[in-house]
């Protein structure tokens, strides 16, 4: 199988796997209990909290270790449920659904929900952004790397803006980034960045499921209850493992991050170079920008369109390639992404749009297969149905 | 201990010299849907009894209200041919039901056995007069009692209070074979359930377009079929590879009469299918007008190419009332989930809702496609989907 769908999750990093397996026989202790096998293991979870610390360039509190990149998102948002009146938020149109729908949950309870719509090229404006925020706005929230187009957002520039904006109007704004898409692929530094909070997952870069990280500057209030671990934010017996798999996933993305980002550009090159001759073919957003640095050299998103994308996933899939799609035929009615949408591409395009991703093991190989096959099943389709 | 269901059964004794046969297939029908419980069934002078272990009883009662043929059923009481013995047990069955909420009763007597020393009045007179003395939570009211106490003097004697509603219609099987076109839609199940009340023993066949529909879709209808089949008394489901037959159409069709096409398509295959199991009918889930392919023209077009007669239960039936029958049999939860075919991709912006009569038929045969139905038939999978449901 060529596996092109490493932004679902990436194939697992079995040395991660292996020092999972190692701190779970190892260090089982809880690193709540008083006896030695828990000093052990509180130890060895005060280290892994430095370790990330280190990566993102923040203060070791100010990591919180989470179930994944979900829960990172929705501890930020359901925090506001517990606001005494109900304000407004300011969201990209583009976010993933851990936070496009619990924003829709702040919505039932009477907060105002302010999206904030890419262009044609995925790419949202920070003076937009900044004008939607008043004395009424907890929150801006903003996808880092988009998972469908790999659209990476001027970050720094939003948060200048909003910054700007909040000083003006003499109030405050939490600005949240989801940056599971970017996490040891592109270069994340949270000091430089500015933001107040950070989602990351491990899985997405060969750790295991079931593991993510918040970074949160200061704390806030939550909704969970429990035992007062993780600073009481993510209360339950830390999943210690998992974390110190992470932190061994996260410090060889960091350290070769560099080094594999130029080798998946080459690999995007190769990809765009090849998918110009394929027929009907469309790329999300335009060809002329894809190759841009304001996109991950990890995910390109193409269209064929009449060919329904799960038709296409399906046939690409029995010639052993995985792929992914967010469009589906449901109940006669063409369902499709909230991304694509939001950036106005066409029913149609949107219709027939595949995500491609890829990862440091996809070979050059990998993608000429995938090309050739591609290639023909389009061919064969096309001929069908123009 | 035993549980013995006493079974009214309707229609079918009116029946006069076939009542037999309509008797004979019920008892069949009623023996093999509990295939694999011990479970006696027995046909005495227009009733049924159907005896359990008293275990089974949950799953023999679920069972009977999903038996056609069978107009309601209760869980009765043999007692002994006396009054001492009816008496007693009359009480301790109102005693359940008042402390069940009942406060209003009525006792309802049938004497089939004339040599049976007090008529039905006087069993009512005395029955009544004995439970009310017992059970003094419990008063009369012989219009509209809450709980209804129902003796029968025949061979034995039989008494029953609550009935349960049966689902009604003759015994599947008593009207011969039908062939029903299923997809995973809402009515085509619906249609089916509605034919094999009226004692069509089906097959089913569904048009499976992969890469085009996917094997969820198919899934789907296999699911679809495992929750009619109680009701159907098993069911055949044969799977036709239709791509290759769907893209000929697509291809050299013209555009607007794509569905139509492939409509007829499917029914020259379910008449294969029909001769081939011996089938008489063809049954679809089509309601006037619902789509373009469902129009009195269309329908006129489709069902030409068949010598057999079409039934289309749901042709007068709204989408509402459709939606109510799928809901009771089960069929809804699992007809709405998103695994559609994808006909979009298929079906023509402006398909054609009155087609030319002459003029399709000949555009049908211009394709040539039977020897390509036929390779489609002959390559169809089968999938049993069993009666009996023991899993619970």
């Amino acid at each position: 199988m060529i596996y092109l769908d490493w932004a679902a999750t990436a194939p697992p990093d079995r040395e991660c796997l292996d020092v999972a397996l190692n701190t779970a026989v190892e260090t089982f202790g809880n690193p709540s209990s008083l006896h030695t096998p828990g000093k052990k293991a509180a130890s060895v979870l005060i280290e892994s909290r430095k370790a990330i610390s280190r990566i993102l360039d923040c203060a070791s509190s100010q990591v919180i270790f989470t179930s994944g990149g979900s829960e990172s998102n929705n501890i930020i948002i359901s925090s506001l449920l517990l606001k005494g009146k109900a304000g407004s938020v300011v969201v990209s149109a583009m976010e993933h659904s851990s936070i496009h729908k619990p924003v829709g949950l702040l919505k039932q309870r009477g907060w105002e929900v302010r999206w904030i719509k890419p262009g044609a090229d995925g790419l949202i404006d920070s003076a937009d952004v900044a004008s939607k925020v008043d004395e009424t706005t907890a929150l801006v929230a903003i996808i880092h790397t988009n998972n469908e187009t790999g659209a990476v957002q001027p970050i720094v520039e939003i948060v200048e803006a909003v910054r700007k904006r909040s000083t003006v109007i003499g109030h405050p704004v939490h600005i949240h980034i989801d940056a599971v898409q970017s996490f040891g692929k592109i270069e994340v530094n949270i000091a430089a960045l500015g933001v107040d909070s950070a989602s990351f997952s491990g899985h997405k870069l060969g750790g295991p499921r079931g593991v993510g990280i918040l970074f949160l500057k200061k704390s806030i209030p939550v909704l969970y209850r429990g035992g007062g671990q993780e600073t009481a934010l993510r209360p339950g017996t830390e999943n210690l493992p998992a974390v110190t798999a992470l932190v061994r996933a996260a410090t060889k993305g960091v350290t070769s991050l560099q080094e594999h980002y130029d080798y998946a550009y080459s690999l995007k090159q190769r990809l765009v170079k090849g998918l110009s001759s394929v027929p009907s073919v469309h790329f999300i957003p335009d060809r002329d920008v894809v190759l841009q640095k304001s996109y991950s050299p990890y995910i390109l998103t193409i269209s064929f369109p009449p060919i329904p994308a799960e038709v296409l996933q399906r046939v690409l899939n029995d010639r052993g390639v995985a792929v992914s799609t967010g469009s589906a035929c449901a109940s006669k009615k063409h369902r499709i992404s909230h991304v694509l949408s939001a950036m106005g591409t066409p029913e149609e395009t949107a219709f027939s749009a595949i995500r491609v991703s890829w990862g440091k093991t996809t070979t050059e190989e990998d993608i000429d297969i995938f090309l050739k096959i591609l290639s023909e099943e389009v061919g064969k389709m096309i001929s069908i149905f123009r | 201990m035993k549980t013995l269901f006493l079974i009214k059964i309707g229609e079918i004794s009116l029946k006069g010299g076939n009542r037999s046969f309509f008797e004979k297939k019920l008892k069949e029908n009623i023996k093999n849907r509990f295939r694999g419980i011990p479970v006696t069934v027995k046909n005495r002078r227009g009733r049924f009894y159907v005896e359990t272990e008293e275990q089974f009883a949950p799953l023999v009662q679920e069972g009977l209200s999903q038996v056609f043929g069978i107009v309601s059923f209760a869980r009765s009481f043999e007692v002994e041919k006396n009054m001492e013995s009816i008496r007693k047990v009359s009480c301790r069955l109102a005693g359940e039901a008042a402390r069940q909420g009942a406060g209003t009763f009525k006792v309802e007597a049938r004497r089939s056995d004339k040599n049976f020393p007090f008529n039905s009045m006087e069993i009512c007179r005395e029955i009544g007069h004995d439970v009310l003395e017992a059970i003094p939570a419990l008063s009369v009211d012989v219009h509209k009692p809450e709980w209804q106490l129902n003796i029968e003097i025949r061979d034995r004697v039989y008494l029953y209070g609550r009935q349960i509603k049966g689902p009604g219609g003759l015994p599947v099987s008593s009207a011969g074979r039908g062939i029903l076109l299923l997809s995973g839609g809402i009515d085509s199940p619906v249609a089916g359930y509605l034919m094999a009340k009226r004692g069509l023993k089906l097959d089913a066949v569904y048009f499976h377009t992969y890469p085009y529909t996917s094997d969820e879709a198919k899934q789907k209808v296999i699911d679809l079929s495992r929750i009619l089949a109680p009701y159907l008394a098993g069911l055949n489901l044969f799977i036709v590879p239709f791509t290759e037959p769907q893209l000929a159409i697509k291809k050299k069709g013209p555009e607007a009469e794509v569905t139509i096409l492939m409509r007829i398509a499917m029914m020259r295959i379910a008449q294969a299918l029909a001769h081939q199991r011996n089938a008489g009918a063809i049954v679809t889930g089509e309601a006037l007008s619902q789509v373009a392919s469902q129009t009195t023209e269309s329908i006129r077009v489709t069902g030409s190419f068949t010598d057999l007669p079409v039934f289309r239960p749901l042709i007068g039936m709204d989408k509402e009332e459709i939606i109510a029958i799928a809901r009771k049999i089960g069929t809804f939860e699992t007809s709405i989930l998103p695994h559609d075919d994808c006909c979009t991709l298929f079906a023509p912006k402006r398909p054609v809702t009155r087609p030319k009569y002459e003029a399709t038929r000949e555009h049908y045969k211009e394709l040539c496609l039977d020897e390509m139905l036929e390779k489609a038939l002959n390559d169809a999978e089968r999938v049993y989907s069993r009666v009996e449901n023991l899993e619970k």
